[in-house]
């Protein structure tokens, strides 16, 4: 009898304990210049706090990356569209006040702080027309100052860094290259072509980068030019939009959202070693910290992919609310995914939060316009 | 071994270099009693690289004189967490080289007294500001200095006025010579006028043998009692001799050259150019926000408008405005973007082009419109090449589009086949971080707002710099301190014939927030671009507390129509020659502001635009939608001024 009261004390103290879980993530609405903090208490959603943000109020500036510090006291946001170079904004955590900024390069958008050295790295995703090498800035978030700017593909995206914190990634969504970066010496270290499968030598990409800067040519006759050459650029069939290495092997895996499908890159050989077909238009991707599940949003479908690594298997897929499925954070106890879904015109945007183990949808939260960057800031009691 | 009993220590502790020296940093990671703890990585980063350059090894090169910082950061240590020092690098400000005395007459007339410029440069051949400076006369009784580098020519003779920086000095040698003025004689174009027109005053100093001396150097300045005893009789003189006045009153103009002073008194009278304004008619928006705007005649004679959404669902919405009071929404069009800016119409009104921002996609571009008949408004193409990145603002002139490229350029497309839109060019500035936003094309002359670049007037078919649409080419540019160019309209006065360039600004100094009432700042500001080598910015229009946007000149009449964001639509008389701050001038002829306690934030007007078109003025507001108004007819001149 008495064993019988102390397991259900037990139970229900354990659920209670589970119940009392609260989770906390910000979001982006790219199109409402503002960011909203949402808390999951396991069952619902509230948005605790919608914080607006931006420079130039009549314009549509897109806060677009966002990033909790690895210490959680700060978290940075990257706007899109400056004037016209984009701005990191820091702002501290709990009081939600911005407490430091720098300029950037050209629409600035994902970002990850390096565990080994606190550095920040951003990249410059650069959607303003020509096709050229845009670069990743490396800022430093104690002073709020850009250190340098590292060149690499056409339109990077998708900034994620070892948890080591020694090597940083990022795919040329239109070059279709994916990048590592030596996050303490901040040079490009290894290029991997996504399209041939092929590994591309750094300094000869460095040589392409340099004749292919069309920001060099300006007015009059060079105008016309500029604008011709772009145009003329190949773009990347796999088209890769994302890149993410997994907590505990050599291993990386990247959005192919032109192809359709997740690649699997093996970090030593340097090459792709498999490949995944899944929804249409996978967009961004997350690994669960445990490394056992990827979480993958379609983009095109407007869905979301639970994939089991182990067995390379999807497990289940999840028709979101709203159409436009962007960004994927998972809680750290390998619970819940959060997914931000932009919608569509005058649409709010929305955070849905998924049941990893049952494959379904709990809750979600109604937000501003085109929801997209997504951040996990902390788990409370 | 714990982090906290591990610091990183760096040899020197201090270091100050000179420009262009460099230092070898010797760093390492020591325990609590100061012992090296071995294998201990460190990197090297500078805050400023352009400034201050270290490389991998602590090597540090100094390229630039002030205060910089380094960061030296040791990835992973034995007590397992990171370490990180931030040493500061002072750069020596290079010596002092050189103090150049500028624009300095080869002789001075007794009396007469001038302000030396002074240009100082340092080794590195740049211009230093704010050094402090000594200047010394040989001989004071001939000619003096004070403490702000004003030189006094007191008798004949000569001195040598002497200005220093420590062991750093430049000479002048000044002769000052009698000076046989016996009076300055004054003159003006005209002895009384209404407040904002310029006089033009001439002096000369005349000798005792009654010849003009024409060298002689000579000060406008003027003094005044305004009508209302409570106005000060404010204005602005220049000193080439032109004068306006802000209020009514009695203006003495004095032109001194040396001791010999001439005056003259004018009569300034209200310009009275008041006039009543009345509403018309509205075509209410509200349940999102509005923003630009265009009226136009359709080709069944009609009359309609297109008024863009902000920060919404990407619609467009199309009105029937040929009778102003009963404006008539007809048609409205939808697409993906979450802000339609700016929308325009083609001179022969059968296409409407609108911008996007917001894009689900993310390729915002732009949409062009089929308004042959505006009650069934089609799209015939989008248009992204180039332009994903967000267009904020666009214009249609001569089958081009000139689209504004996310706020860093604008590229020309050819739309003779609107379902087949190609770009032909693209103008960008070089400048660092340049900026765009907005462009205006009048005439084969593309007028683009720049922010702190400023103004920049492109040919684009004039012929006056050889440009085309296919080879835009840039001809004449002017920036102003505050970099708040954010709108720009020509102005060809016939009156005063001159050519001016109307910059506007656009400031939100508390911010915008979209749910809430706001307050905006900024004003126009009047350039004589007459001498496009030279522009000159001479006149303000200016409304206290309102912020300006969009404005549009007519220059048949010689009218502004300004939309200020909190003072609604202002009609300004803009005749004849501009100098000054129009508002003081009374240059103001009307007022109307949309107010709406509808309004999708009600009683909350916020003007975008304002365009005369047929009698009528219609104007937009981000809270309430489409409004018309129309200004009551001047009266006729009267023969004779008179004096309130």
């Amino acid at each position: 009898m008495k064993k019988i009261y102390l397991g259900a004390l037990s139970l229900l103290l354990s659920l209670l304990s589970a119940q009392a879980q609260d989770y906390y993530v910000y979001v982006t609405a790219e199109s409402e210049d503002e960011v909203a903090l949402i808390k999951f208490d396991g069952s619902d959603t509230e948005v605790v706090k919608r914080i607006p943000v931006g420079v130039w109020p009549a314009e549509i500036e897109g806060p677009h990356g966002i990033t909790v510090a690895p210490d959680g006291k700060h978290w940075y946001l990257s706007l899109a569209h400056g004037n016209p170079l984009g701005f990191l904004y820091k702002f501290e955590t709990g009081t939600d006040e911005k407490v430091g900024q720098t300029t950037l390069g050209l629409f600035p958008a994902s970002m990850q702080i390096s565990e080994a050295n606190g550095l920040l790295f951003v990249v410059n995703f650069n959607l303003h027309g020509d096709m050229v090498p845009s670069t990743i800035s490396v800022v430093d978030p104690e002073s709020m100052s850009e250190l340098k700017q590292v060149t690499v593909g056409t339109m990077p995206h998708g900034s994620r860094i070892t948890p080591d914190g020694m090597h940083q990634y990022s795919v040329g969504m239109m070059s279709g290259e994916l990048f590592e970066i030596n996050t303490m010496t901040l040079e490009v270290s290894r290029i991997l072509n996504l399209d041939t499968n092929e590994a591309i030598d750094p300094q000869m990409k460095d040589a392409q980068a340099m004749h292919e800067d069309h920001s060099q040519h300006s007015m009059g006759g060079d105008n016309a030019m500029a604008s011709m050459s772009g145009m003329a650029h190949q773009h990347s069939a796999t088209k890769p939009t994302w890149v993410m290495p997994h907590p505990h092997k050599p291993t990386a895996y990247v959005t192919g959202n032109g192809s359709d499908e997740i690649l699997e890159v093996d970090l030593e050989q340097w090459k792709i070693v498999d490949r995944f077909k899944g929804g249409k238009g996978p967009y961004n991707l997350e690994i669960s910290p445990d490394g056992s599940k990827l979480v993958v949003s379609y983009k095109s479908d407007g869905s979301t992919g639970i994939w089991d690594l182990k067995k390379k298997k999807e497990i289940a897929r999840i028709e979101n609310i709203r159409k436009v499925t962007h960004g994927v954070v998972i809680s750290p106890d390998n619970k819940y995914a959060f997914i931000s879904v932009e919608g569509i015109g005058g649409e709010p945007g929305t955070m849905e939060v998924i049941d990893l183990k049952k494959g379904k949808r709990l809750a979600y939260a109604e937000l501003g316009k085109q929801a997209g960057g997504i951040a996990f800031w902390k788990m409370e009691d | 071994m714990l982090a906290q009993d591990l610091k990183i220590v760096v040899e020197p502790a201090e270091l100050t270099l000179d420009v262009e020296k460099n230092a070898q940093l010797k760093a390492k990671v020591v325990d609590a009693q100061g012992n090296e703890v071995s294998g201990q990585q460190l990197f090297f980063y500078s805050r400023k690289g352009k400034a201050l350059e270290v490389d991998s090894t602590g090597l540090v090169t100094a390229h630039l004189p002030g205060e910089h910082q380094l960061i030296i950061i040791a990835p992973r240590t034995a007590g397992g967490e990171r370490l990180r020092l931030n040493y500061p690098v002072k750069v020596n400000y290079p010596p002092i080289s050189e103090i150049k005395i500028e624009e300095v007459p080869s002789q001075m007339y007794a009396g007469t007294t001038l302000r030396l410029q002074v240009t100082v440069m340092d080794e590195m051949n740049l211009v230093r500001e704010k050094v402090p400076l000594k200047a010394i006369s040989t001989d004071p009784s001939v000619a003096a200095t004070d403490t702000y580098l004003n030189l006094k020519a007191n008798k004949p003779g000569k001195a040598t006025i002497t200005v220093t920086n420590g062991e750093i000095e430049s000479k002048l040698n000044i002769n000052v010579i009698p000076f046989s003025a016996t009076e300055v004689m004054l003159e003006s174009d005209k002895d009384e006028a209404r407040t904002g027109d310029v006089f033009h005053f001439s002096a000369k100093v005349i000798d005792d043998e009654g010849k003009e001396i024409s060298d002689a150097p000579i000060t406008y300045s003027f003094q005044g009692q305004a009508e209302d005893v409570s106005s000060s009789a404010s204005g602005l003189i220049k000193q080439d001799g032109r004068f306006v006045a802000d209020v009514a009153g009695m203006y003495t103009i004095m032109a001194a050259s040396g001791p010999y002073v001439a005056q003259q008194t004018v009569k300034i009278m209200p310009r009275q150019v008041d006039r009543k304004i009345e509403l018309v008619g509205k075509g209410s928006v509200d349940d999102k926000h509005t923003s630009d705007f265009w009226v136009w005649e359709g080709v069944d004679g009609r009359d309609y408008a297109v008024t863009g959404t902000w920060g919404a669902d990407g619609k467009a919405y199309f009105w029937d405005v040929t009778n102003p009071s009963a404006i008539e929404r007809i048609d409205s069009i939808q697409v993906d973007a979450r802000t339609v800016n700016d929308v325009k119409v083609s001179e022969d009104g059968k296409i409407c082009i609108i911008s996007r921002e917001g894009a689900s996609n993310r390729k915002n571009g732009i949409v062009i419109i089929d308004v042959s008949n505006p009650r069934e408004a089609e799209i015939i193409s989008t248009f992204t090449d180039n332009l994903t990145g967000g267009v904020h603002n666009l214009y249609i002139y001569e089958n081009h589009v000139y689209a504004l490229s996310d706020g860093q350029k604008y590229y020309v497309i050819n739309i003779e086949d609107p379902e087949n839109p190609k770009i032909v060019s693209k103008f960008e500035l070089e400048t660092p971080a340049h900026a765009i936003h907005d462009v205006w094309v009048q005439d084969g002359i593309a007028y683009s707002s720049n922010w702190s670049d400023g103004i920049q007037l492109v040919d684009v078919g004039n012929g006056i710099a050889g440009g085309s649409p296919e080879n835009p080419q840039q001809f004449a540019s002017y920036a102003y301190p505050s970099g708040a160019n954010h709108a720009t309209f020509p102005f060809k006065s016939q009156s005063a014939d001159k050519f001016y360039v109307i910059g506007g600004d656009e400031i939100f100094p508390y911010g915008l927030d979209v749910n809430k009432e706001n307050m905006a700042a900024g004003f126009l500001h009047f350039i004589d671009f007459s001498d496009l080598e030279n522009p000159d910015e001479i006149a303000r229009f200016e409304v206290p507390n309102a912020g300006s946007h969009n404005y549009w000149v007519d220059e048949e009449n010689e009218l502004l129509y300004a939309s200020f964001y909190n003072g609604g639509v202002r009609v300004v008389d803009i005749s004849g020659e501009l100098m000054g701050d129009l508002y003081k001038q009374g240059r103001e002829i009307a007022w109307i502001i949309p107010s709406d306690p509808d309004g999708y934030i009600p009683n909350a007007p916020f003007t975008w635009g304002a365009q005369p078109y047929k009698g009528h003025i219609f104007y937009s507001d981000w809270n309430s939608g489409l409004w018309a108004a129309r200004l009551e007819p001047e009266t006729p001149e009267e023969t004779t001024l008179e004096s309130r």
